[in-house]
Formats: C-alpha cells, sequence, structure tokens
C-alpha cells in the first residue's frame, strides 16, 4: 500500500548513519606541541586504534538497528544508547590523548576534531528527537544530560590535561569566572532595568494611545539598529558627558565600559519587554474582564486579581526573550571594553588562538541554552493548568 | 451512479467505517446521518479519495474509482464542507472559477460561468464578485462553497455538513435552495449531517450511520414508520417521530375535496406541510382549515381528524 | 502610482545611505571637531563605498542561500514524505534561535578559518533559523479545511503549495527573512573583527586605536544600511490574509 508510512524511524536512521559517516570519515582530534603552532590532525583509527573504532561505531550501529522497529521501548533503548555515547565522547578523547600525546612534553595540546564535534551536535539532535517521541519531560531532558557532564568533569581532572580547551581555561580560571560574573551582572541589571521601564512603558501606552504609536516607533527603530553601531553611536556623546560631568565620571561613566553597554542592552530589551507586556495585557479575553466586572471587582481589583496573573505568563515570555537576546548582545559589548565572556572571543579571534575563541563562545551558549530553558520552565509553572 | 461494495476503512487497529455497502442513484439526494464518529464523514471522503478505503470496492458510473488518477476523479466531483475551506487570499469570483481552471477552460468560459454560478445562487457580480472570503457572512460564504463545488458542473456533489455552522433561518433558507437547484439540476448528491430535521428536510435516501455500520436505510417516511431498531428510532426523535412525519407530508395529500359546508375561516396554501397545519390549528384553536392554490383560491378543507386520522396513502 | 509613493520611504532612506557614503569626505571639519587630537579623522583604509559593497553583498549572498535552503527546508519537511522529520526541524529552529549571533560566528572561524567565507556560512547557519521557523509556522498555521478543500476540488500537491500554501504563507516566511537579513547585517559587521572587510571595519579600528571619528563614521553608516533595508522589508506587498 502506498499510503502507509513506512514502519522504520527514518530520522533515527539517518541521524545515526550521519553520525557514523562523520565519526569514521573526519578528523577526530589534532595535536600541536605548543600553543602557536598548528596542529596535526589525526583521524579515527590513529586516534582509537582500531579496536577503539570498531566499539565505539557499536552504539551508533545499534541506533540504526534500533530505527528499523520504533516501538516505545527500542526508542527507550536508543535514548539510553545516545546517552552513552555522549558519555563515552570525553572517554574516547582520553585514550586519543594517551595515544598520541607524548607524556613528557610540555604543553602539547589536544584539539577537539571535526568528527567529534559533529557527532556531538548530532547526538545532542537524537537526543532532542527522542525527548519529543516518548515526550519526556524538560526536567527528564535536562537529566539525562548530568551523567555524560560528569563523566566529562571526571576525565578532565584525570586524563585530559592536554586539552587545548581545558588549557586555556586553566590559563585564566580567574578571569574566567570574573567575566561570566561581569557578563551575568550586564544582563541581569539591564534586564531588570528593562522589565520595570517595559511595564510602565506599556501601562502608560494602555493609556495613551499616542504614547503606544510613538512608543513603538521609537522602539522599532533602535532594535533595527545593529548593536555594534549603537554601541559606537553611544562612545562619543557618553565620551563628552564623563569629560564635561564630573560626577558621572566619578561614577565610572565614559565613552566606553560598562556604561554605553547598559545603555544599548537597555535600549535593545525595551522592546521585546513592553511589545510582550503591552500584548499580553491587551490579549485577556475580554468577556473575563467584562465577568468579573459584572461580579463588581474594582478596576483595581480585576487589574491585579484578573489581568496581571493571566498576561503574567505572556510577560515572562518577554523577559526569556529579553534575557537570551541579552546574553548574545553583552558578548558584543566586550568590543567597547564592557567585560564579559565576548573578551574571550575577540582575545582568541584578536591572537587567532581558537580555543581561546571557545572558551567564550561554548559558555555564552550553555548560559542562553539554560536561560531559555529555566525562564521557560517557569513560564510553564505559572501557566493555569500548567504547560501547554 | 455511486457504489459503495462492502467497504471498510481502518485506521490502525480501530475500525472506522465496517463493510457498508451503498448505492446512490443517479439525481438523488442521499443523506448519510448519524452521531459524530460513526464513519458518516468517512465514507463522503472515500468517495473522491480524500481518503482511501481499506476493503471492498467504490465505483463511479460502474468503473473503479481507483482506476482514476485522485486529482481527475476529484475534479469530476463538486466537494463543499462545513469551514467552506474558501481560499482566502482568492476574490470571490476566483475561488469560484477553481474547478474550471483546473480542468484548463478558456478564460471567458471561466467567466461566464462564474456570473452564471453566481446568479444561480443568488449573490449579486458586482457586490461580490470581487470581495475576499474574510468580507462574507457564514451564509454567503456557504453559498460561494456550494457555487465553488458546482463550478465545473459535474455530476456528482459531496457535502460535507455544509450548513452546520449557519444560524437557524440561514440554514433553513440554504436547505430550500438547496432542494430547488437540485430539482432543477437533477445531481447526484452525497450529504452528510448530524441534524435529523435536515436529513428529512433533504433526503430522497436516507442512510442512518452508527458505529462504521449502515443501520437502516430508505426512503424518509419508511424509517420514520419503521425504524429497524431502538438507536434508530430515538436518532428519529422518539416521541418527536409523528411530527417530524408530518413535516415530510403537504396538506394536498390530507385534504377533502370541498363540502358543502361553510368555508373555514383559516386558511393554508396546499405546499404546507401536515405540522404547519397542525401548528395552525393549534394557535388559532380552530379544528378545520382551507386549503388555497397559490393563487389563494380555496382547493379543499383539512379538519384536525382527517389531519391525525386516516393515512392518505391506505 | 501607488506603487511609486509606497517606496518613497525606502528611497530616502538609500539616498541619504548612498550620500552619507560618498559624502563622508566632505564632514572632516565636523569630525575634526569631535576627534581634536588625532591626525587623521576620516577613515581611509578602504572607501566607503566598496565597504558598503562588501557589507551588502555578503549579506545579500547569505540571504539568497538561506531563503532557498530554509524555505526549501521547510517545505521539505511538511510533505508526506518529509514529515518524520518536522518536530525536530521546528525544534532545533526555535532551539537555534537562542543562539547568540556573536557566538555562531565565533564558531564558525575554528572550523572554516578567517576571511569572507566563514562570515557567508556562519550568517547562513543563522540566517536559516527565522526563515526555516517562519515558513513552518506560516504553512502549518493554514486553517486545514482551506487544504482540505484544495485536495477536495482536485488540485494536485504542487498545485496546493503554489498556489494555496506559499501564498498564504507569505507575509509570515517575508517576515522571517526581514528578522533574517537585519540580524545578518549586524552580526556582518561583527565579522570585521574574524577578517572580512565592511562597514564593521571603521569600528573596529575605531576601537582599537581610540579614534572616535571612525566609530562614528562605521556605526552612522551601518545604521542606515539596516534602516533603509529595514523599510524596504515594511513596504513589500502583501496578500491579503484572513
Amino acid at each position: 500500500m502506498p499510503f502507509d508510512r513506512p514502519r522504520y524511524n527514518v530520522v533515527l536512521l539517518s541521524l545515526s548513519l550521519v553520525g557514523l559517516l562523520v565519526w569514521l570519515a573526519l578528523d577526530t582530534v589534532s595535536v600541536a606541541p605548543n600553543r602557536i603552532v598548528p596542529g596535526t590532525s589525526h583521524g579515527l583509527a590513529e586516534s582509537l586504534g582500531w579496536g577503539g573504532v570498531l566499539v565505539s561505531a557499536l552504539p551508533l550501529l545499534a541506533l540504526a538497528a534500533l530505527a528499523r522497529r520504533p516501538t516505545p521501548k527500542s526508542l527507550r533503548i536508543a535514548l539510553g544508547l545516545v546517552v552513552v555515547q555522549l558519555a563515552t565522547l570525553p572517554l574516547w578523547l582520553s585514550l586519543a590523548a594517551h595515544r598520541l600525546v607524548d607524556p613528557g612534553a610540555v604543553g602539547a595540546r589536544l584539539g577537539i576534531g571535526a568528527g567529534v564535534w559533529l557527532l556531538l551536535f548530532l547526538l545532542l539532535m537524537l537526543l532532542v528527537e527522542l525527548r519529543s517521541r516518548l515526550a519526556i519531560s524538560r526536567l527528564a531532558g535536562a537529566a539525562l544530560l548530568v551523567m555524560p557532564l560528569a563523566v566529562l568533569g571526571w576525565c578532565l581532572t584525570q586524563w585530559l590535561a592536554p586539552l587545548a580547551l581545558w588549557q586555556e581555561y586553566l590559563g585564566r580560571r580567574d578571569q574566567f569566572l570574573g567575566a561570566i560574573f561581569e557578563h551575568l551582572a550586564l544582563v541581569g541589571v539591564a534586564v531588570g532595568v528593562s522589565l520595570v521601564l517595559g511595564v510602565a512603558a506599556a501601562l502608560a501606552m494602555r493609556r495613551w494611545q499616542a504614547a503606544q504609536r510613538i512608543g513603538f516607533g521609537v522602539l522599532n527603530f533602535l532594535q533595527t539598529i545593529p548593536s555594534i553601531a549603537l554601541f559606537g553611536l553611544l562612545l562619543a556623546p557618553l565620551a563628552w558627558l564623563s569629560a564635561h560631568v564630573e560626577w558621572l565620571a566619578a561614577l565610572g561613566v565614559s565613552g566606553i565600559g560598562w556604561a554605553p553597554a547598559l545603555l544599548a542592552l537597555v535600549g535593545y530589551s525595551l522592546l521585546p519587554m513592553v511589545r510582550n507586556t503591552f500584548v499580553a495585557l491587551e490579549a485577556v479575553d475580554p468577556g473575563v474582564i467584562d465577568a468579573a466586572r459584572g461580579m463588581g471587582m474594582s478596576r483595581g481589583q480585576v487589574f491585579r486579581q484578573v489581568r496581571l496573573p493571566l498576561a503574567l505568563p505572556v510577560i515572562l515570555e518577554g523577559v526569556r526573550i529579553t534575557t537570551v537576546q541579552a546574553i548574545g548582545l553583552t558578548a558584543v559589548a566586550a568590543l567597547i571594553g564592557a567585560g564579559g565572556l565576548g573578551t574571550f572571543i575577540f582575545q582568541g579571534l584578536g591572537q587567532a588562538a581558537m580555543d581561546l575563541v571557545l572558551l567564550g563562545a561554548l559558555p555564552i551558549l550553555v548560559l542562553a541554552l539554560v536561560a531559555d530553558a529555566l525562564l521557560g520552565a517557569l513560564t510553564d509553572t505559572l501557566r493555569p493548568g500548567g504547560a501547554e | 451512479m455511486i457504489d459503495l461494495i462492502h467497504v471498510t476503512k481502518r485506521f490502525g487497529d480501530a475500525v472506522a467505517v465496517d463493510d457498508i455497502s451503498l448505492s446512490v442513484a443517479r439525481g438523488e439526494l442521499c443523506v448519510l446521518v448519524g452521531t459524530s464518529g460513526c464513519g458518516k464523514s468517512t465514507t463522503l471522503r472515500m468517495i473522491n479519495r480524500l481518503i482511501e478505503h481499506s476493503e471492498g470496492e467504490i465505483h463511479i458510473d460502474g468503473q473503479q474509482i481507483r482506476d482514476f488518477r485522485e486529482e481527475h476523479l476529484r475534479r469530476r466531483m463538486g466537494y463543499a464542507i462545513q469551514s467552506t475551506g474558501l481560499f482566502p487570499h482568492w476574490t470571490v469570483a476566483r475561488n469560484i472559477g477553481l474547478v474550471p481552471r483546473l480542468l484548463k477552460w478558456p478564460a471567458a468560459k471561466v467567466r461566464a460561468r462564474v456570473e452564471e454560478l453566481m446568479a444561480l445562487l443568488g449573490l449579486s457580480m458586482a457586490e461580490f464578485a470581487n470581495k475576499y472570503p474574510h468580507q462574507l457572512s457564514g451564509g454567503q460564504a456557504q453559498r460561494v462553497g456550494v457555487a465553488r463545488a458546482l463550478a465545473a458542473d459535474p455530476e456528482i456533489l459531496l457535502m460535507d455538513e455544509p450548513f452546520g455552522a449557519l444560524d437557524p433561518l440561514t440554514r433553513e433558507s440554504l436547505q430550500e435552495e438547496l432542494r430547488e437547484l437540485q430539482s432543477r439540476l437533477q445531481k447526484t448528491i452525497v450529504f452528510v449531517t448530524h441534524d435529523m430535521d435536515e436529513a428529512l428536510r433533504l433526503a430522497d435516501h436516507l442512510v442512518v450511520m452508527h458505529q462504521g455500520r449502515i443501520k437502516q436505510q430508505g426512503r424518509p417516511l419508511e424509517l420514520l414508520r419503521e425504524p429497524a431498531d431502538d438507536f434508530v428510532e430515538s436518532l428519529l426523535g422518539g416521541e418527536d417521530r409523528g411530527l417530524k412525519e408530518a413535516a415530510l407530508l403537504p396538506v394536498s395529500q390530507r385534504m377533502l375535496p370541498l363540502g358543502p359546508r361553510l368555508l373555514a375561516r383559516e386558511r393554508i396554501v396546499q405546499q404546507a406541510s401536515l405540522r404547519e397545519a397542525l401548528s395552525l390549528m393549534l394557535w388559532r384553536h380552530a379544528e378545520r382549515l382551507t386549503v388555497v392554490d397559490d393563487d389563494d383560491l380555496p382547493v379543499g378543507e383539512l379538519s384536525l381528524r382527517r389531519l391525525v386520522g386516516v393515512r392518505s396513502d391506505d | 502610482m501607488t506603487e511609486c509613493r509606497r517606496l518613497i520611504v525606502p528611497l530616502c532612506w538609500f539616498s541619504l545611505l548612498l550620500a552619507a557614503t560618498l559624502g563622508m569626505g566632505q564632514l572632516e571639519g565636523l569630525f575634526r571637531v569631535i576627534e581634536p587630537g588625532s591626525r587623521q579623522v576620516i577613515y581611509e583604509r578602504a572607501d566607503f563605498l566598496s565597504l558598503l559593497g562588501r557589507h551588502l553583498s555578503v549579506v545579500g549572498a547569505a540571504a539568497v542561500l538561506a531563503i532557498l535552503i530554509g524555505v526549501g527546508a521547510a517545505i521539505a519537511v511538511t510533505r508526506p514524505r518529509g514529515r518524520d522529520f518536522l518536530p525536530l526541524v521546528s525544534q532545533l529552529a526555535s532551539m537555534g534561535q537562542t543562539f547568540p549571533p556573536v557566538a555562531v560566528l565565533a564558531l564558525a572561524v575554528p572550523v572554516l578559518g578567517f576571511g569572507t567565507l566563514p562570515i557567508i556560512v556562519a550568517l547562513l547557519l543563522y540566517g536559516l533559523l527565522p526563515i526555516v521557523r517562519n515558513t513552518l509556522v506560516g504553512i502549518l498555521g493554514i486553517d486545514p479545511s482551506v487544504r482540505e478543500a484544495a485536495r477536495g476540488m482536485g488540485m494536485s500537491s504542487g498545485q496546493i503549495l503554489r498556489q494555496v500554501e506559499l501564498p498564504l504563507a507569505a507575509p509570515v516566511i517575508l517576515a522571517g527573512i526581514r528578522t533574517s537579513v537585519t540580524i545578518n547585517i549586524a552580526t556582518a559587521a561583527i565579522g570585521a573583527t574574524v577578517g572580512a572587510s565592511n562597514l564593521g571595519d571603521p569600528i573596529i579600528s575605531g576601537i582599537v586605536n581610540g579614534n572616535t571619528a571612525y566609530v562614528i563614521q562605521g556605526a552612522l553608516l551601518i545604521g542606515l544600511l539596516a534602516l533603509s533595508v529595514d523599510s524596504l522589508f515594511s513596504r513589500l506587498p502583501s496578500p491579503i490574509v484572513r
């Protein structure tokens, strides 16, 4: 029958086969004698030996086989295999380090090859796919990552000392923590300030039509201007202000640094915040408001007890969007000396030290994903009747 | 014209339609009626292959529907649904001209046909041709939907609860128009509804479905008089059945020729239903009605005893 | 007539952009005031017109590829054959948008090296997400009864796609393309730090050399470019829906 869907899970099948392909065909690791010299790349067989090749390919083959009969049970086994595979990646890297890096060579570095990155990416995609097929909750999905992360942590302390990324971290441990703190502080203050201003602006817009038109016009305009340009354009006026107004200079305001960064961040954060708050308050079912009035609730009661609680999930959605956006924009702010994790990215790009770039970029990515997941979960719990 | 022979449809393990056989004659208006989930819509959609049947055979004009290409089969049949499915980005005229254009009619012929159909369905060309569906009322949109279904002059019309979402008044007038259209165009129509009044009003051939099976089929009066079982009886309205039957019979069937007595004061036209006659009697406290023709000339009389008593056909 | 009137605002922005690009040198006096300490106050490592040209061509190339691939992929996963990939693709498209563009750009460099290519690839990858997402939203958001009626009338799946699904989804798809291009104009400027020469160049070199005048010149042009392109998008004709 041409109308019967194929029994096998095409997604699982193709992802695991592509995973097998990149794992076998692309470079696994690269080894460099020191930070400056570009490394030499090594394929899978060189890195793990033929035994390692076989053992490491087995779970992927098993996944492809499981895809042929996607019963809930076999999908659960597949999920287990994916988690195991994720957890074994650091072990394979350790094995490669053991085989390829001369323990006597001080400063020798192990770089992660394209094969590992791509397999990691494909495994995470498999995780997403299986998670949605098996309808696993956000929390349980996050719990699945605990084991692989624990293995990674263990390997880093035991065997993965030569890993280039780890070396960059060890060399800047204090700076790194400071950068994360700066990054989060900038994001936190920007989101906090824009939340207060945004809610106030949304309330004002609900009252005055003109404010609505002008407000959205200005905010849309701001949002369109590229961040780097806005940072740049704020540079001159702030520099002038700090040169001419003493107490501002005493506060640390200047053309570069945190002041223009914060101003620009708040500017960008306002649009999603105001838009969501405004839409949230407007979108409450007029029938509900009508009923509340009809029962004799006062205006204030209607707002506090009905409109606001119903609008809260959508307002929080605005906070989520704003936070994720601010985490990314703060990275750009490093260009004008605002600090944060972006500093590593631009330092690394300047020195052509790719592992330093990763040391900045990866945590930013993780921060964005974690913020997104946490605020998303919070929104779900606040929605009356739970997640939709 | 349309023959379903031992047709079954399974979705996975669930049986949606269970071994039904049904023949719809040319020019007949066949209504499938039943509660939601009884398989009536599935049956309809198997006829134009929106759903493929699992077992049995479906024939159109003696030819298996699987012998046609799906699109070609569907272009031969009109299709109208409850939510109209009008294309929101097309004007009314363009929507109606859809199937003729699919059939590659020349533009002038399409235009002429669209005009003809809009006139047929009482939609003024000047007012509606360039409107978009969201600018129409529910009844107007449904008229456009029916016009679109009729556009290529198909022999067969499939209608899936087309009037289900309309208010009672609009629904009744559209039912009236459909009957009227049908008497002129003589299409073969399969009509799905869950509204028994609508089914009784429209059907030449009534099919009661339940849990994927046909419980009973026949002429509406046959079903009313001899329901096969309790389910059909309750679906037909139980204690309301008398009134339902009365609604199907015209006054002319029960009236007596004018007698020697004085004409009764209350009058009723001969095409009106017995139900309307009864209602008038109740309302006016009258035991007798004078039956008149279209020109208001008396042609007979109807008494309460006659109305509720002896059947005209025995 | 109305077509022309619709394009007046974008045309104003574009002529302002062009005037600023060509006439930046005339404003030397002004920049002297802002930056009295520097010997040179007009960025001269490359002329502004070629910087603008390169900026536009990088963003344009990435946008064209992203539209082709993004719309294509979204169409593919909404067909019966590709339907299995739909949940994965739509989750990836929404998760991917939480990735900061800078991080994507930074991650492209280790893999692809410095220069224009990694920027185009990074812009392409990042630009794909809003396009895929919006195309999916647009196509899946179509009233199912419209598609049902189209099938019931005997339209082939190709006809349904071309005459019904794409026109109905077009406004949403266009909004996705607009988001994608707006973000990419900004991200491309940051690409100046990874060796692409475009309108981000004056900003970066201004920051590095402490020359505010350079920064303002670059920022002004990028801002104008973004506003021009955005106003063009906001005036594109949108078919009547709903």
